[in-house]
């Protein structure tokens, strides 16, 4: 007649799975905490590639001639010298001359 | 979207370009608008009655017959002769001598003019101007083959009825290839471009009595021009107002009942010529002559009359060319 092992007991099973379960829930917690987690590949990741993009815009500044007059902001006025303007069209103004 | 915006003087007022983005092979605004800038400075070099050594003063004084002509020279003559024609011979273009005897012998650029409504206080009774039965302007021939002008000596013209407009004309000839464009010579304007169909010019109307805005046109083509009285007036010789509106068959100013008229056409010749008729006909006559393309009238009293297809709605229509070749 073969004798049968003897079961281990309740509490060493119990304190043992638990310890093992800390220990190996606080290495992975200290992973995280530390940038690295298992599940996202860790160093073997590609880098990731931060770009700055920037908006360019063209600001033009009229400068009237002395004596002259902007077209800009109202009816067309006259001038002595050629005024270039590149902003948004002034109206233009029909009348007698 | 933005637009060369360029102002400058020339031929006794402001010029204005507006020119939007070229074709690909066209040149860029800025240089468009500088070729377009020298062309008007010969424009008025070579047509300007206040200049002696104009080529239109050349020709009037010329004692031949029949006058070698530039081509420019020979375009600006058959425009008026076209006005004429169109207007039935009251925008009458041999009336230097008239307008020289009322007064206006030198360019009245920069020079106030007279108050109107002084001078409408004491203008003589309303009445419509007529042609002159002779219709001098007839006698004129304009060869372009054997690049001549042919009239009686003595007989001189003046192109001040539709120059400007016709430069506003020649300049958009020369503008077509850009996305939108608007010539405005003096309030002679211009408008071209396929863009202008889509996005049409907002052109406003100035009251010649108060000087503010009274009419806004959305315009996607075509021209449009004013003639007035409240500009070009002064005192005459004899101490009684004179303007540069002249009854042809007088050769006095002219007092209709109406001080300002602003006209569309298809081109800004046209738009000029129908203006001056208009104003000269007085405003039964004015109505008929602006019911095809559309205008406003004003009376002596500023009442503000619209006549004509004329309205606040873009006007959609296919960009038409000038008559006749280029220059």
């Amino acid at each position: 007649m073969t004798r049968r092992p003897r079961r281990p007991s309740f509490a060493p099973v119990f304190w043992g799975s638990l310890c093992l379960f800390a220990v190996l829930f606080a290495l992975l917690a200290y992973q995280l905490g530390s940038g690295s987690d298992p599940s996202l590949g860790g160093a073997a990741s590609r880098p990731i590639l931060v770009r700055k993009i920037v908006k360019r815009r063209i600001v033009t500044t009229v400068v009237p001639s002395p004596g002259a007059s902007t077209v800009s902001g109202g009816p067309v006025t006259t001038s002595s010298a050629p005024v270039v303007s590149s902003a948004a069209p002034a109206p233009v103004t029909t009348s007698a001359s | 979207m933005s637009e060369h915006d360029v102002l400058f003087d020339a031929m006794g007022s402001h010029v204005r370009l507006l020119i939007g983005d070229p074709e690909p092979g066209m040149a860029p605004p800025p240089a468009a608008a500088e070729r377009a800038r020298q062309f008007i400075a010969e424009f008025d070099a070579k047509l300007s009655r206040f200049k002696p050594g104009s080529e239109l003063c050349a020709l009037n004084d010329d004692p031949r017959p029949r006058v070698p002509a530039s081509a420019l020279l020979r375009r600006a003559v058959q425009a008026g002769l076209s006005a004429a024609e169109r207007s039935g011979g009251l925008v009458d273009p041999t009336l230097a001598d008239e307008i020289e005897s009322a007064g206006y012998v030198g360019s009245r650029a920069g020079v106030p003019g007279a108050p109107l409504g002084a001078a409408l206080a004491e203008a003589p009774p309303r009445q419509p101007a007529t042609p002159n039965p002779q219709a001098r302007w007839r006698r004129f021939e304009v060869d372009d083959e054997a690049e001549s002008i042919a009239r009686p000596p003595g007989l001189r013209f003046d192109t001040g009825g539709a120059g400007k407009g016709l430069a506003a004309d020649l300049v958009a000839e020369r503008l077509r290839g850009y996305s939108r464009f608007i010539v405005d010579c003096g309030g002679d304007i211009r408008i071209g471009g396929p863009g202008a169909l889509v996005r049409p010019y907002e052109v406003f109307v100035e009251h010649p009595l108060t000087g503010k805005r009274t009419h806004v046109l959305r315009l996607g083509s075509g021209g449009v021009a004013t003639s007035g009285l409240n500009v070009r007036i002064w005192r005459g010789p004899d101490g009684r107002y004179a303007h540069h509106l002249l009854d042809p068959a007088t050769g006095d100013p002219a007092w209709t009942g109406l001080i300002g008229v602003t006209a569309l056409g298809d081109t800004a010749v046209e738009a000029e010529t129908l203006s001056k008729a208009a104003l000269l006909s007085g405003a039964e006559g004015g109505r008929q002559i602006l019911a095809e393309h559309g205008g406003l009238l004003v009376h002596d009293s500023g009442q503000v009359e619209r006549v004509g297809p004329l309205s606040v709605r873009p006007r959609i229509r296919l960009p038409q060319t000038a008559p006749g070749g280029a220059v």
